[in-house]
């Protein structure tokens, strides 16, 4: 090596990944070998690059900013969903571990990693992701956001629609109709928003059956956002919001708040009395022989005399206090949230990717057609 | 680094299902917990964590709540409150993050809870679920001893739910993609450990009674691979998802036409049976899939 090359070539490392192929017009799927040299300092997208340059050009991904802007780059690495551009290559290598990459789950595969995204939109475009300031004509001033107005939507905002939450949201894998972590913190960014005026109906439509209440809390989406959106975070808060404008006649709502009422009465869950009081007298009938079956387990405490918390007194006295003061809806969770949204971006604890052992049985769940 | 010698002197947070419908948990864990090297000082005066509703209906008075049994768990002189249930611990764990990094909600929170005639919290407690106390360390060293009785090579699927695992970044105790610690437990207690891919996601508890359906869509999953993966029974760390795969699994049964019969065992109760806890102490009675296979083939 010449003495120029020394200082401008950086050493290369030896990568092995597979990846699952995929294609949708022939069924066709196998999971293929790759063995590549690449720069040290690459990441998965660069070396899915070096492939498609000199190995396999059949290879389909998405890519544009190769810097965590674009949200393009979406796809599974060992069944977690990532951002190719945002994950270094080289403590995988060293720890000799061969990663498996595949396409995002919850979405239909199109070829290899690219899935189709039209689902996704069409659930951003559902919560009308627009400024609904409720006059016709502009004001004759221009109106001013505060810092302080806008930081409760900041992390919201930080959104690049990469879908990596979606790929593994529990709930969608279920019920596909599901609006999922998204589109709500989507929803969040503009119930959230000062300027706006559409907040109650926006709350309606986010109330239906597919919206806030069939978030079944698997934190998966705050687990996967590579920007510290943390949807979960912000679905809470939708509920929340909703909860204070009495917005409250889904079975998740009334869930919610019978938490609340049990706290701060006997101070413990009022377990025997949550279905009547989330599904109503009459769905709760319908459940009576299920209910039977539990009884004779002792899983059904009586409701009679109430198993009371010592000092429970103290628990109600706090409602009270709290209520008074008037964080209620999401701005009781505000403080938390921006705290929460700063160590999102550290890199204490997470994932480690280097681990040398994977969860066996990853595949890509649309592959089977 | 904290004194975490043992025995270890814990301030026990039992949480609203090991007082009222999964007593079995509270009953094997209090037996086991001498075992192990912990002695359990029982916290009285405490209410529910609000299991992420209050999070979400008052998220001010889930904020306070939580303060408060995180202050009764500090005037024990503990410096360590277990939990044995995922949901308590992310809550408590969510709530004391937020008061330990933030210096004026703490002063907020604290005024309040002295006007109604709580301690303050000065932030000094760790909440830490049972599985982390007894799967490294001293406490898994005295594991191994306790759990003399062994398992005979039982295949125990290892079910870990949700809120123990994640969001990490509060939880923090393994990687919540690759976690480790229900395994080498079931190792130590002589058992065999079965792998399957739902083993870290969602059993469908939190919506089972508002979205019944899609709740069921989530909870086949990790039963039908356990069983598929040969596990003669599955353990969880934590109640609720022991409420969802055992007693709702009559209701997969009407849904699918299928007969899992898959017994489902709370983390001390794997163990009890390890360490040769008496039935009053298991009280496997109180489960509504029946354990007896189970038991028979540790019989033999």
């Amino acid at each position: 090596m010449s003495e120029a090359a020394v200082h401008t070539e950086a050493a290369t490392m030896q990568v092995r990944l597979k990846i699952w192929r995929f294609d949708s017009e022939t069924g066709e799927r196998a999971l293929r070998d790759y063995e590549i040299d690449a720069p040290e300092w690459s990441c998965l997208l660069d070396v899915l690059d070096i492939i498609k340059d000199r190995v396999d050009g059949t290879l389909a991904y998405r890519k544009s900013c190769r810097m965590m802007i674009c949200g393009s780059c979406g796809m599974r690495m060992d069944g977690a969903a990532v951002l190719a551009c945002k994950e270094r290559m080289k403590p995988i290598v060293d720890s000799g571990h061969v990663p498996v990459i595949s396409a995002m789950g919850n979405l239909p595969i199109l070829k290899d990693l690219v899935v189709d995204m039209e689902p996704f939109w069409s659930k951003m475009r559902a919560m009308k992701p627009w400024l609904q300031p409720g006059y016709e004509e502009p004001p004759a001033r221009e109106r001013l956001a505060s810092q302080e107005q806008m930081n409760v939507i900041h992390k919201e905002a930080l959104c690049i629609n990469c879908g990596c939450c979606v790929s593994e949201c529990n709930s969608m894998e279920s019920d596909p109709d599901f609006l999922g972590p998204a589109a709500l913190a989507k929803g969040m960014r503009f119930v959230g928003d000062a300027r706006d005026g559409a907040e109650i109906e926006r709350l309606e439509a986010y109330n239906s059956e597919h919206g806030i209440w069939d978030c079944t809390r698997c934190y998966f989406c705050t687990e996967r956002c590579p920007k510290g959106v943390d949807p979960r975070d912000a679905i809470a808060k939708l509920g929340a919001e909703s909860i204070k404008h009495g917005i409250d006649r889904d079975m998740g709502a009334k869930h919610a708040k019978w938490f609340v009422t049990s706290a701060k009465t006997t101070g413990w869950l009022r377990e025997t009395e949550l279905v009547p009081k989330t599904q109503g007298v009459v769905s709760a009938i319908k459940e009576v022989k299920f209910a039977m079956g539990l009884a004779r387990r002792g899983k059904v405490p009586p409701p009679f005399p109430p198993h009371v918390a010592e000092g429970v007194g103290e628990s109600r006295a706090l409602y009270d206090l709290v209520s008074e003061q008037g964080r209620d809806g999401a701005a009781g969770i505000v403080q938390g949230e921006r705290a929460l949204a700063r160590i999102e971006h550290t890199d204490e604890g997470g994932a480690r990717r280097d681990a040398p052992e994977i969860t066996p049985g990853e595949t890509p769940p649309h592959a089977e057609g | 680094m904290e004194g975490n010698g043992f025995p270890m002197r814990v301030a026990y947070y039992k949480g609203c299902l090991a007082s009222l419908s999964a007593k079995e948990l509270d009953s094997s864990t209090q037996a086991l917990a001498p075992k192990v090297g912990l002695e359990l000082v029982e916290l009285e005066s405490v209410t529910c964590c609000g299991a992420g509703d209050i999070h979400e209906a008052e998220p001010d008075y889930y904020l306070h709540l939580n303060a408060r049994i995180l202050a009764y768990a500090e005037a024990t002189g503990a410096d360590t409150l277990m939990t044995v249930c995922n949901v308590c611990t992310l809550n408590l764990r969510q709530a004391n993050w937020m008061l330990k990094k933030d210096e004026a909600l703490l002063e907020r929170v604290n005024k309040n809870l002295r006007t109604v005639g709580v301690p303050s919290y000065s932030g000094s407690v760790e909440v830490k679920h049972l599985l982390w106390l007894i799967a490294e360390g001293e406490g898994y060293e005295l594991l191994k001893v306790a759990a003399h009785k062994g398992l005979k090579g039982l295949k125990v699927a290892p079910f870990y739910g949700c809120q123990i695992l994640r969001p990490s970044k509060l939880l923090g105790f393994e990687d919540p993609d690759r976690p480790w610690s229900l395994e080498a437990i079931i190792t130590a207690c002589g058992g065999e450990p079965i792998d399957y891919p739902a083993k870290i996601k969602c059993c469908g508890f939190p919506i089972i009674q508002a979205r019944e359906e899609t709740a069921l869509g989530e909870l086949i999953q990790p039963i039908e691979q356990a069983m598929e993966a040969g596990a003669d029974v599955m353990v969880t760390p934590c109640p609720l998802c022991h409420l969802s795969l055992d007693a709702w699994q009559s209701k997969l049964k009407k849904a699918t036409g299928r007969d899992f019969a898959m017994p489902i065992l709370h983390l001390s109760q794997l163990i009890g049976v390890a360490a040769g806890l008496e039935d009053s102490e298991l009280k496997f009675k109180r489960h509504v899939v029946s354990v007896k296979p189970m038991l028979e083939k540790l019989a033999t």
